[in-house]
């Protein structure tokens, strides 16, 4: 009988009975021959490894973290809230202690979902992981937590979410914004001024292989992750960088997955994309449940892999060092203090809901705190909502910043101007939904 | 009228049922080395005076097979498997005859690689070198395309005594189950031949024409016929058979909770709604686990003989037996004796009990009251510690839609039964640790005899059909066959329906008693960018486990 050396909690929901429409990449069956797959090889007999139930995420643990325009429930379905609660029911099992190691095979997916919902994005609507970290620091104390992101997508939204976090290290690794959706996650993206280099972009060519995958885990992501100490390591788990993904167009193995895996050895993983539900994720996943329970996965192969097709064209290969030293130098490269403490500083976004057809624009804006991770405000009008506004008081906020974010929204208030108001205030654990 | 014949390690049972109750009961020795000598004077019993034309069916319990597989007596199995990618086969090594053979099939059932011919003779080979005459086959994902392992049987041949092709065990998935369990099915095949063609001779000597049934691990029962077939069907069935027998006995129509105490261990069972609960996929014998359908149940290491001791001022119960309690004439402490010295049970020599609780209680320094109240509590405690961790395990059971996620019913027991040796002695203190009604039902001294009797034939299957590579399987009938496009869910259903019912053949006692359910139904679109390619479809079917309803009024006691 085979025994996991980590004892690994498998939150399975394939939500066979929910799909954006009938014949949407995100739609019943994706996770059906994962299933298939996990139960022939025998996966839940094994000692150590056992099949959990999702919890189901409430309207709190989502207002902790976004700002759902009109609300939470007019954005979300059922599916959303029990996706997200898988992954809560993953850091729940991992914090109380019952397994070393956890991950939440769950959809709908959620790393495109932004601090400001409207609607669905990207496939997202809400974002899992980070509902996932903020119930954690919750309920379990503030922990400096590292995300990696190993979607083939940019995970633009949990960047949003984290751009002003100084103590979330978000690291994406993505095919080049220049050839695939969403079009963003370039080096120079790399945080807000209370978090600089605390966000992390490495877009890779096109048929980057296992060897350019490998490479960047190695020697450009370990080496940030023993700076930076995390308490815990998220991986996003998305399968779309597999080389028989039908809307991207990498060549990552099931090998190259489970030997990330292993090499990053993250504490919880989340799945993400991955739309090669016949020839991708039933090996991928497999994959990845035996490198978390230190499993011996030498002999998973995708039935048609073929290593002459699958290795790395040396061109890719120069670029991608280049490039890794490039990401490593900007961070750990001495930041310039760029703003005065106690200054807002502003951005403008315009974002497009590629599923809902929304079109969003928000002037964002943070105080500069050398206290805190500063408190921000978010103005946003869209397509379907009148001009609204959020207010965000971080966890262990500052007392100004504390007294701002109170100010502003008050005035905010008074002036009449926005159709729905939205407080976050993670100090007094204050959520107006 | 049928007969209910329970071969146990000790005592051979047998009782005669008609409509109106129970006619006449029999109790012999088992005598291991002549089997069907305890088994026809058990049974000659039971059948004096009455017509023997009338007399519908036997159906035979047995632990003799298990047995053999515990005590290691079952026979070499040469065992040859293929997976292609995956976990390493190698690490489901069993038996001492594995060898693992190149070809691949996915989850689809495509073959992505054809069978070795050439590593499947060497194996074969190397087989026959050592003598060996039975055989087990399995391949991965063969419950999507049975090809590889019918390829397998043809290349043994005929000159083995059995082989068991994992694809007819079951249709339901896990590799490692599958080999496993055609491993177990050809172990014991020979032995449980040997007994089966005896009982059945013997039967017909003593002139009876009844069919013979065997009772299986889910508390249902299988022909004769189907039995040699797939002995492994019978194992582990003990428990089966006593819960059978006591919801023969006792009506049951709520959740409940049935706890078997007994000298070295509780067993505990769970109803749904008056159904006894089955096992996800399968029973496990002896740490392996296999895809042998059984009921739902979980053995406790606390009974009435377990010893009790003081180590460094903390007492224990159990969880091993040393020998006889000393109310049995024993010399070490055991829960009953703390029973009997709190007067709750009144066992054999109870100023023996007396005597060693005091004299424990004084090691611990302590009153011999409250040493025997702290061991019955803390065995109290073990035995609702493990029925709350049971039923938490079913409720939280994994679920895989959004409606079943939101509307599954949990599992709320409202009643207990206790059996056993100590059964009377606990309920108290069981009924207020369970807060529940608390029933001990005086049972027959043949109770699963009686369950064994009535008990009803079931059966299961799982269907696969694939409309866009035009398949359509029945693993457990051997069925492979070709579909139109077309077809659809509820063809599917329909035949799933179909082919249980002819499974089930002459079996098959009255149309309310074989109702059966579909309890699996799915139909996934199979879609290829935009293009709908095909349907993907999953059915699985069966029959309750349950009572014949026309013998059951007869045997209710008042439980």
């Amino acid at each position: 009988m085979l025994k996991a050396k980590n004892r690994l909690g498998i939150v399975f929901f394939p939500a066979f009975d929910w799909a954006i429409s009938p014949t949407h990449p995100e739609r019943e069956e994706r996770l059906l021959y994962t299933q298939d797959q996990l139960r022939e090889e025998g996966i839940f007999d094994i000692t150590g490894i056992t099949e959990q139930k999702p919890d189901v995420a409430l309207p709190d643990d989502v207002s902790r973290v976004h700002f759902c325009i009109p609300d939470v429930s007019a954005v979300t379905t059922e599916s959303h809230l029990i996706s997200a609660g898988g992954a809560i029911k993953a850091a729940r099992l991992l914090m109380e202690g019952s397994v070393d190691k956890a991950f939440a095979l769950v959809r709908p997916p959620g790393h495109h979902a932004m601090k400001v919902v409207h609607g669905n994005r990207g496939f997202c609507n809400i974002n899992i992981e980070a509902i996932m970290i903020e119930y954690i620091r919750e309920h379990y104390g503030q922990k400096r937590i590292a995300i990696v992101d190993t979607d083939c997508h940019h995970g633009d939204g949990t960047q949003d979410i984290y751009w002003h976090d100084p103590n979330t290290l978000f690291i994406s690794l993505h095919q080049d914004g220049r050839t695939l959706y969403p079009g963003s996650g370039f080096l120079e993206e790399n945080g807000g001024p209370n978090a600089l280099n605390r966000t992390i972009n490495i877009p890779l060519p096109p048929e980057t292989c296992d060897e350019g995958f490998i490479y960047i885990i190695d020697n450009v992501v370990l080496p940030m992750l023993s700076d930076f100490k995390p308490d815990l390591i998220i991986n996003s788990a998305g399968q779309d960088n597999h080389y028989s993904d039908p809307i991207t167009n990498m060549k990552f193995t099931a090998q190259g997955y489970a030997l990330l895996n292993q090499k990053l050895n993250p504490h919880i993983a989340v799945l993400e994309g991955g739309y090669s539900i016949q020839g991708a994720l039933p090996y991928v996943n497999c994959g990845i449940a035996l490198a978390m329970a230190g499993l011996d996965f030498g002999a998973l192969r995708e039935p048609d892999y073929d290593a002459a097709r699958l290795r790395q064209a040396s061109p890719i290969t120069e670029y991608i060092k280049k490039f890794g030293q490039k990401a490593l130098a900007q961070y750990f490269a001495p930041s310039p203090k760029q703003h005065e403490p106690g200054t807002f500083v502003t951005r403008e976004k315009n974002i497009f809901y590629d599923t809902d057809m929304i079109r969003e624009h928000q002037v964002e804006s943070v105080i500069v705190c050398n206290d805190c991770a500063g408190t921000i405000v978010i103005e946003t009008t869209s397509s379907i909502n009148a001009l609204s506004l959020g207010v965000e008081i971080p966890l262990g906020a500052c007392n100004h910043c504390v007294e701002e974010g109170m100010r502003l929204l008050d005035k905010a208030r008074r002036s009449g101007k926005y159709r729905y108001l939205k407080l976050i205030n993670r100090r007094d654990k204050v959520y107006q939904p | 009228m049928r007969i209910g014949l329970d071969v146990g390690g000790t005592h051979t049972d047998a009782v005669l049922i008609g409509d109106k109750g129970i006619i006449a009961t029999a109790k012999v020795v088992t005598d291991h080395e002549l089997l069907l000598n305890s088994v026809l004077s058990a049974l000659k019993e039971v059948i004096r005076g009455a017509d023997q034309k009338s007399i519908e069916a036997v159906t035979l319990s047995t632990t003799l097979t298990t047995n053999a597989l515990l005590e290691g007596k079952a026979d070499r199995v040469g065992v040859i498997v293929s997976s292609g990618p995956g976990i390493d086969p190698h690490h489901f090594r069993i038996g001492d005859a594995y060898f693992v053979i190149d070809g691949s099939i996915d989850h689809r059932g495509i073959e992505k690689k054809a069978l070795d011919n050439k590593q499947l003779d060497h194996a074969v080979r190397a087989c026959r070198e050592k003598s060996i005459r039975a055989y087990a086959v399995a391949t991965k994902f063969s419950t999507r395309n049975s090809t590889h392992e019918l390829l397998m049987e043809a290349g043994i041949g005929g000159e083995a005594d059995v082989i068991t092709a994992g694809h007819r065990l079951s249709g339901g998935l896990n590799f490692p189950r599958r080999i496993t369990t055609a491993y177990f099915n050809s172990a014991i095949s020979r032995q449980f031949n040997d007994f089966a063609l005896a009982i059945k001779n013997g039967i017909e000597k003593l002139g009876l024409n009844a069919p013979v049934n065997v009772l299986k691990a889910d508390g249902g029962t299988m022909p004769l016929a189907s039995s040699r077939i797939a002995p492994v069907q019978s194992i582990l069935s003990g428990p089966a058979a006593s819960i059978m027998g006591i919801a023969a006995l006792c009506f049951i129509t709520r959740d409940a909770l049935i706890l078997d105490i007994g000298g070295t261990s509780t067993d505990i069972a769970i109803f749904a709604k008056g159904l006894p609960l089955l096992e996800q996929e399968g029973i496990s014998l002896r740490g392996n686990p296999t895809l042998v359908r059984s009921l739902k149940t979980m053995s406790l290491a606390v009974g009435g003989d377990s010893t009790l001791r003081v180590f460094e001022g903390h007492l224990s119960v159990g969880p091993d037996r040393s020998g006889p309690s000393l109310a049995a004439g024993g010399t070490r402490p055991a829960l009953i004796d703390a029973l009997n010295a709190t007067g709750e049970a009144a066992f054999g020599d109870t100023d023996a009990s007396r005597r060693g609780i005091a004299d424990l209680a004084q090691t611990a320094g302590t009153t011999p009251n409250i040493l025997s109240n702290d061991a019955i509590g803390i065995a109290v405690k073990a035995i609702t510690d493990a029925v709350g961790h049971m039923i938490h395990e079913i409720n939280e059971r994994p679920v895989y839609t959004i409606h079943d996620f939101l509307h599954s019913e949990r599992i709320a027991p409202s009643q207990l039964y206790i059996v056993g040796g100590p059964a009377q002695a606990f309920a108290d203190r069981l009924s207020k640790s369970f807060g529940i009604k608390t029933i001990v039902p005086r049972l027959h001294a043949v109770a699963n005899a009686i369950g064994a009797a009535i008990t009803r034939t079931t059966a299961d299957l799982e269907l696969f059909a694939d409309t866009e590579r035009q398949v359509l399987l029945v693993p457990r009938l051997s069925v492979q066959k070709s579909i139109t496009t077309t077809y659809s869910l509820e063809h599917a259903r329909r035949d799933a329906e179909g082919y249980l019912r002819s499974s089930l053949g002459d079996s098959v006692v009255s149309a309310q008693d074989t109702e059966i359910q579909i309890i699996e139904a799915s139909s996934f679109n199979m879609i290829d960018g935009s293009r709908m390619m095909g349907r993907n479809i999953r059915v699985r079917s069966q029959t309750k486990p349950g009572h014949i309803t026309s013998y059951l009024a007869g045997v209710r006691s008042s439980c």
